[in-house]
């Protein structure tokens, strides 16, 4: 990102932000609240729901002003940008529409209509019981992780999350990372007496040292290692034994005795 | 999924068309793969990832995505009735349904002894010789259900 400074406006206020940052990076940044659903931080953004639209519009642009996504959206000087308007209200409403009607039992779909004041659908409900928006954030999210174990499959009204060739994905090691990001649980899972089951597959889990409680797949551990260059063995204490390790550690290192000199004056008082 | 075994070394001579390593080759690799076994091997796909460095999930998103693949196999002989405008007009469907009767298939389906697939498209530009039916990719224009029944019959 280039360190060369703009200056914008959002909803009348003038902001500073570093050229290159999206409207969504500044108004965050400004506790300006954009909704969206196919935002993640650590991810690239794709503009997939379209739920993060904004009015922008600029001096020199002689009256001309557009829709576009806040999350792909990157700022230059004198951007004017407008968040809430009637306009934006419309837009964002049929994008919530169509989504209940694809997932009419989706409660977070229902939850987040509900606030932008669409209660019910007014298009022919989805005959498919599924509760995935196709954000793609459970692609995207396994494409970081360095497994790219499923992906989309078919087009148009027939496209589906799927794991290649309908079966347990290869290169699946069982993070779970795609079922924590979706944001409407679409993806299931369960961890069952140190089994995990995912993507109709189910994972070995490795049990920490301490305690025991089952902590991740045996895939995931030697994948994470691998990755990291380090030796598994740093990864089989759970984050709560480790913690609790971190604090025995700190407290013995600063223990200090203390000297003896205040000993006397306490005495003395 | 695999209903017919696939051949190693002719998956083998297709790979030594394309370099190692590079994933833009996907979709030329996929079209031979289908070309030389009738449709999209997942075991063949699955050598061709490897060979390419791409994740499987990518070759099948893309497989999926084209209708011009297909993940099941299919017929020797893949039928093609066009129900563009000109064709409907002149009586493709009558077509279509004298076939899927005579086959025992719904349009976009194989025969069980992989003989023939039956498949209907929006339209193959040779409209002045409607009603089309494509054998293999031979186009046969003014064709009658009769003249179909005879080369069924004739090549079943």
């Amino acid at each position: 990102m280039s360190e060369k400074v703009v200056n914008l406006e959002i909803n009348g206020r003038g902001f500073q932000a570093r050229e290159g940052m999206t409207i969504l990076e500044v108004a965050k940044r400004e506790g300006i609240p954009i909704p969206t659903l196919c935002h993640h931080d650590a991810l690239e953004p794709v503009g997939a729901c379209r739920l993060c639209m904004v009015e922008i519009t600029h001096p020199n642009w002689r009256g001309w002003k557009g829709l576009v996504t806040a999350c792909l959206y990157p700022v230059e000087e004198g951007l004017q940008v407008t968040t809430e308007s009637q306009e934006i209200h419309q837009v964002r409403k049929t994008i919530l529409d169509l989504l209940l009607a694809r997932c009419p039992d989706a409660p977070y779909i229902q939850k987040v209509a509900a606030e932008h004041g669409v209660t019910a659908t007014s298009f022919k409900k989805n005959e498919v019981q599924t509760v995935c928006i196709l954000c793609g954030l459970c692609v995207r999210v396994c494409a970081v992780k360095g497994c790219n174990a499923i992906g989309t499959a078919r087009r148009g009204i027939r496209r589906e999350i799927a794991a290649p060739f309908g079966m347990p994905p290869p290169d699946c090691i069982g993070c779970t990372s795609c079922a924590h990001i979706c944001p409407t649980d679409a993806i299931p899972w369960e961890d069952v007496n140190g089994v995990r089951k995912i993507w109709d597959q189910e994972f070995e889990m490795v049990r920490c040292v301490s305690c025991g409680r089952p902590i991740m797949p045996v895939t995931q551990l030697e994948f994470e290692a691998k990755r990291a260059g380090i030796s598994p063995d740093y990864m089989t204490t759970c984050p709560a034994c480790s913690q609790q390790k971190t604090l025995e550690t700190i407290r013995t290192a600063f223990t200090i005795k203390r000297p003896a000199s205040e000993d006397a004056v306490e005495a003395a008082s | 999924m695999s209903e017919t075994s696939i051949d190693p070394d002719r998956v083998r001579s297709i790979l030594t068309r394309y370099p190692q390593g590079d994933g833009s080759g996907l979709i030329h690799a996929l079209q031979d793969i289908q070309a030389e076994f009738g449709y999209v091997a997942c075991e063949a796909v699955a050598r061709l990832c490897e060979h390419l460095n791409i994740p499987l999930s990518k070759a099948f998103s893309v497989a999926t995505f084209y209708k011009a693949f297909s993940l099941e196999p299919k017929g020797e002989t893949i039928i093609r009735v066009c129900t563009g405008t000109a064709c409907h007009i002149r009586g493709s469907q009558i077509l279509a349904d004298e076939l899927s009767s005579l086959l025992d298939v719904e349009p976009g389906g194989t025969t069980k002894d992989l003989k023939f697939t039956l498949e209907t498209v929006n339209c193959v530009g040779a409209c002045a010789m409607a009603p089309v039916v494509a054998f293999n990719g031979v186009y046969q224009g003014n064709v009658q259900p009769g003249a179909l029944t005879r080369k069924i019959r004739g090549g079943k």
